[in-house]
């Protein structure tokens, strides 16, 4: 039955028996017979053959939207049987953004660890465009995402909200200043993650610096911190960052603060009204949260609390919704 | 020339119109600095683009005509909920709200002013018009001290006389420069009318109550934030905390909106823009926008902490 399925959705998204046939790898007469088989077991006429061209009966639209969702059930099941066979079934295949410090992973660890849940951990650094995909075709069971993003079709855990600061170059006039207004920032480019990767996260980002009174004249991609402290220190411009240990222990914050050493690179100082801010959830495929998810959602929001400054999101502004949104509450 | 005023010009050159703006702060935001002004004359700081050049008010009009009907009814010459007729035969022509429906309808004072602030209803404005009178309009602007402020004819009037000067290749002839360039409706001196100024001073009057009461001004800033349209001023303030209230006018090339800005901090401003376009043709986002774009420009100068930018007008 899921291959004579399969066979329904190629030729509807085909329209055409032969091509449809090519991309199943298989000759045109016995999928043929697939259909009418299929016709035969729903009592439907599913394609209308009048033309040259196939297209799909009334019943057969109808009927798309559910085969899609039997077959990506399908393919979920035959993960998990996959998974059982190779003695794998305990496992969480869970994903990090790259931008978490080492000490929050190993506090993820250890905390999941510590839940004893009889579950392994299985860890993967992915960027949250290949999580969402990861997490769409059954491949992980839950992720830590960058907000905003699209989560159609999955479930999202509690927001939690890590303040930026700007990495400044040592002479700037800015970092001489406790904190530093976005405005004082004019005159510098900014070094940012590239836009693809997070289209919705950039654009916004750069509304919240203009809304503040920074419009950097070039933006500049960079991701790894080498490179983007390099940028920094070559006095041109700037980038945002949450707060590290280092920044931390400089700034008397940690637990030898006292006797740091002042360091070489990049000067970080807090942004006055902590206008920008990178924000995280721990996303799930709809109707998919057992307790190992709850599990995970626990320790990643501890170990995010304890050793990263995370603090649970709460929009602070009322809305003003505008006639344009056509919905009032 | 400032900075800003650079800013201003090249954005209206951009967008391939020309363009005159005021913008003035009604409310401070506690973050900007600027001492207000000893002379009481201009309280908070103000910005400017030929903010003094008599322009052709168009819809624009419709606040005064909110503001009329208000005030009637704040000296007891007008019930809000007095039920007014509209006909379908006679009916103020236009593409939105009653203009372009078909049907005999009974509706309140206040509803019709509903219509003509959300979607500029030149039908439902016309019949608030005839209940006022043009010449309370004109008192309510005087009482204001706009002395340049004038309404000489009501929507129906200003659409028949672009139809006269079109001829009789009708709308078509609006694609025509020279056609547009004789429309005695583009000319302030023989239409509805005001200057930019003047109208940040007439939503200054309308946010501090200052023609009736509070109660009165709370329902017409509620019709104000009601506008649907979101391409020119709203455009410009692309948050969900801003809190936007405005009034459009559009003629052949002419495109304006008048309204009002509120930041969570509690900043208030009112901003008038009023543009002509280059391109006689009607569908031109960019000049849309670009009053949106200009108004920002203005208030975020008006925001900003450094104030070393903003030109004091007068």
């Amino acid at each position: 039955m899921i291959r004579h399925l399969e066979c329904f959705v190629a030729v509807a998204e085909e329209s055409h028996f032969g091509r449809a046939a090519a991309r199943l790898g298989m000759a045109q007469p016995p999928l043929s017979q697939r259909i009418q088989r299929l016709e035969g077991e729903f009592g439907l006429r599913l394609f209308d053959r009048s033309s040259r061209r196939v297209s799909l009966t009334n019943a057969g639209v109808l009927l798309l939207p559910e085969v899609r969702a039997l077959l990506e059930r399908s393919q979920a099941l035959q993960a998990c049987a996959r998974r059982i066979r190779d003695g794998r079934s305990d496992l969480l295949r869970a994903a990090l953004p790259p931008d978490l410090a080492g000490p929050t992973v190993a506090a993820l660890l250890a905390g999941f660890r510590g839940r004893h849940t009889g579950v392994e951990l299985e860890l993967h650094e992915l960027a949250t465009a290949e999580q969402l995909a990861g997490l769409r075709a059954g491949e992980l069971d839950a992720g830590l995402v960058h907000l905003p993003c699209e989560a159609s079709g999955l479930e999202l855990g509690p927001v939690l909200r890590r303040e930026l600061g700007v990495l400044l170059p040592p002479d700037a006039d800015a970092a001489a200043l406790d904190e530093v207004p976005l405005c004082a920032l004019a005159g510098y480019d900014l070094v940012l993650f590239p836009r693809a990767a997070e289209p919705a996260r950039y654009d916004g980002l750069l509304n919240s610096c203009a809304r503040e009174g920074y419009v950097p004249d070039a933006v500049r991609h960079g991701q790894g911190e080498s490179f983007v402290h390099g940028l920094v220190l070559s006095g041109r411009a700037v980038a945002f960052a949450p707060r590290t240990d280092r920044e931390a222990a400089e700034r008397g914050g940690g637990p030898d603060g006292a006797g740091a050493a002042p360091q070489a690179g990049p000067v970080w100082r807090p942004l006055v009204g902590a206008p920008l801010a990178r924000r995280y959830a721990v996303a799930w495929p709809a109707g998919r949260d057992g307790a190992t998810v709850g599990s995970f959602v626990e320790a990643i929001g501890a170990a995010l609390r304890d050793t990263a400054g995370a603090h649970p999101d709460t929009p602070a502004r009322t809305p003003h919704l505008r006639p344009t949104a056509e919905f009032w509450l | 020339m400032t900075e800003i005023q650079d800013r201003l010009g090249s954005a209206f050159a951009d967008a391939g119109v020309s363009g005159v703006l005021h913008a003035r702060t009604l409310r401070p935001s506690p973050g900007a600095a600027g001492p207000p002004d000893p002379s009481g004359e201009a309280p908070f700081p103000e910005i400017g683009y030929e903010p003094d050049q008599l322009v052709c008010t168009a819809s624009v009009h419709k606040v005064c005509v909110l503001l009329t009907a208000h005030r009637l009814a704040a000296e007891g010459r007008l019930r809000l909920t007095e039920r007014i007729d509209c006909r379908a035969a006679g009916r103020t022509v236009g593409s939105t709200g009653l203009s372009a429906m078909l049907d005999d309808v009974r509706m309140s004072a206040r509803d019709l002013a509903y219509l003509m602030m959300a979607v500029s209803d030149n039908a439902a404005a016309d019949l608030l018009l005839e209940r006022v009178g043009l010449d309370e309009v004109n008192r309510t602007t005087r009482l204001l001290g706009l002395e340049r402020t004038l309404a000489v004819e009501n929507f129906a009037a200003a659409q028949a006389g672009m139809r006269d000067d079109a001829g009789p290749a009708g709308a078509g002839a609006l694609a025509d420069p020279a056609v547009v360039s004789r429309l005695r409706a583009l000319d302030p001196a023989r239409s509805n009318r005001s200057t930019p100024r003047e109208l940040t001073r007439l939503l200054g009057a309308l946010w501090h109550d200052e023609l009736c009461s509070p109660e009165h001004g709370e329902a017409m800033r509620r019709l104000m934030s009601l506008q649907v349209w979101p391409h020119r001023l709203a455009s410009g303030f692309p948050f969900d905390d801003v809190g936007l209230a405005g009034k459009t006018g559009t003629l052949p090339t002419l495109r304006a909106e008048v309204g009002v800005v509120e930041y969570p901090d509690g900043g208030r401003y009112a901003v008038a823009v009023f543009t002509r376009a280059a391109d006689t043709a009607h569908v031109l986002p960019a000049a849309d926008s670009v009053i949106g774009t200009a108004a920002r420009i203005a208030v975020d100068a008006l925001r900003a902490p450094v104030r070393a930018t903003v030109r004091r007008v007068r």
